[in-house]
């Protein structure tokens, strides 16, 4: 995107170097400005758009063409929630009404969980795991409920109940690993309240992605044998950008 | 990619560049201050003192050429810093994602830049007549003189493409076009005839483009002398060129 030229005029330029008939290229500018609600600013310099408004732009600018596929680099990195989710919304616009493949790379798993149908995670250059979301996160096991009661006899409960307990419990409080954990809390309490124990709180976590990444990545970052050519390598991709 | 694709994508790029310019005029006139300087101070004292002799002419006719030279070589000169500049924003990256070629792009940024020496050229020009230095203004030799500036233009903001993947900064970049255009400028027949150097210079007038096109410039507007005139525009035109090639075969190392 360039600031010193005017929106339309950013598009327009794309427009003219992707081939795009004269016949018929203003309409077509105007629609894309009208799928990224951008119409009323079209005629401002570039520069004196918000971060929102410039990666809106931006993709007007790939739009313009018609893609089948559309390759977006971080599309959504340092711009506020309420921006965030108009691109997001976008995203889901072009995949459904004009059956655009997207390919996103993101840090934002959150990002990539909302948008993505199948997702990978890379590490060093390396495709680690592939797959649908949900699946990824079967892979770091289920929903973990945790409970918490002052009644004595709470593992004994819940071992005769027949859940898998992950720790041992510690100042009465006990973490589950169960499947469908929001479906799973009424019966489970009240089994364990015609047992006879009182219960303070239950909370469940739903694994995400960030578990998943973690899952993959992480441990291997943060073993001591790789950490040196970690940093090796961290600094000559330094050294690179400076160049 | 036929070849009315082709022109077009290098006119789209020109295009884009004047439209820069319309909407920010201010760079116009901050340009003009340096061959302002040249002309009025420089050129106002050296034909008062009469230290130059340039036979039937006065020294301001002279020298206009020089200035007109110099001041669109420095505009062209310098684009390779916005290329880098471009570069860091990944522009060059977005140009290169379209079905656009290479060449064309090189040939459209070249030409860009000669967007900005034009503006540049009608305003020293407009400024040598306004303090009355006696110029042949014809439709042809004014025709002629933008011809020469477009493709000198072209040859020089080339030559900062090419060089813009060795030095890769825009601090650099402003320091090698310092390091050229000088020496350039006074190894050259800009502002003293050929005659005035010592012997050991002589061979570096010979291959400085800035002197053929200062020569075939000063047939047009001074001496109608067109003998030269040939050569001049060979010279000129083998330089654009080559540059222009050499521009197009590193531009994608700009990128690594």
């Amino acid at each position: 995107m360039d600031g010193e030229l005017t929106g339309y005029e950013n598009i327009l330029m794309y427009s003219k170097l992707y081939g795009i008939p004269g016949r018929g290229r203003k309409e077509a500018i105007y629609e894309i400005l009208g799928l990224l609600d951008m119409k009323d600013r079209s005629g401002d310099m570039a520069s004196t758009y918000s971060g929102g408004m410039m990666r809106r732009l931006e993709i007007a600018q790939a739009l313009v063409n018609r893609p089948k596929m559309l390759f977006l680099d971080e599309a959504s990195i340092g711009l506020d929630p309420g921006a965030k989710r108009v691109i997001w919304d976008l995203i889901r616009k072009l995949r459904k009404e004009f059956g655009t493949v997207v390919f996103i790379n993101t840090h934002d798993m959150n990002e990539a969980d909302i948008l993505c149908g199948r997702i990978g995670i890379m590490e060093k250059g390396k495709l680690v795991i592939i797959g649908p979301p949900a699946e990824l996160k079967t892979t770091v096991g289920g929903d973990v409920l945790t409970i918490t009661s002052k009644t004595p006899g709470l593992l004994e409960q819940i071992k005769k109940l027949g859940y898998t307990t992950i720790t041992e419990p510690t100042n009465g409080q006990i973490e589950l690993l169960v499947d469908n954990g929001e479906k799973l809390i009424p019966h489970l309490v009240e089994s364990l309240n015609t047992g006879g124990i009182d219960i303070d709180s239950v909370s469940l976590k739903k694994p995400t992605l960030d578990d998943v990444f973690l899952k993959y990545t992480g441990a291997r970052i943060e073993s001591e044998d790789s950490s040196f050519s970690q940093a090796r390598r961290t600094r000559r991709v330094f050294r690179r950008m400076n160049k | 990619m036929t070849v009315k694709r082709y022109l077009t994508s290098v006119f789209t790029l020109a295009e884009f560049e004047l439209r820069k310019v319309r909407h920010d005029t201010s760079q116009i006139w901050l340009r003009l201050v340096q061959p302002a300087l040249w002309l009025l101070i420089f050129g106002t004292v050296f034909s008062q003192i009469r230290a130059i002799s340039t036979g039937s002419y006065t020294y301001l006719q002279f020298m206009t050429q020089g200035v007109l030279a110099q001041s669109v070589m420095f505009v062209a000169i310098f684009y390779g810093i916005t290329v880098v500049w471009e570069r860091d924003l990944g522009l060059l990256n977005k140009l290169l994602s379209t079905p656009v070629p290479r060449s064309a792009i090189v040939l459209g940024k070249a030409l860009s830049a000669e967007v900005r020496g034009i503006f540049q050229a009608v305003a020293v020009l407009a400024l040598a007549l306004i303090i009355r230095v006696h110029l042949t203004l014809t439709v042809g030799s004014v025709l002629g003189t933008f011809v020469i500036i477009v493709l000198f233009g072209m040859c020089f903001s080339s030559l900062s493409m090419s060089l813009a993947p060795i030095f890769r900064t825009r601090e650099r970049m402003m320091g090698i076009g310092q390091a050229i255009t000088m020496p350039l400028f006074f190894a050259s027949n800009a502002i003293y005839p050929v005659s005035f150097m010592p012997a050991w210079l002589k061979p570096i007038v010979i291959i400085n483009p800035l002197s053929y096109v200062v020569n075939a410039m000063r047939s047009l507007l001074v001496t109608n002398d067109f003998s030269q005139m040939p050569v001049d525009i060979l010279a000129l035109l083998l330089a654009t060129v080559v540059l222009v090639t050499l521009a197009s075969i590193s531009f994608r190392r700009i990128l690594s």
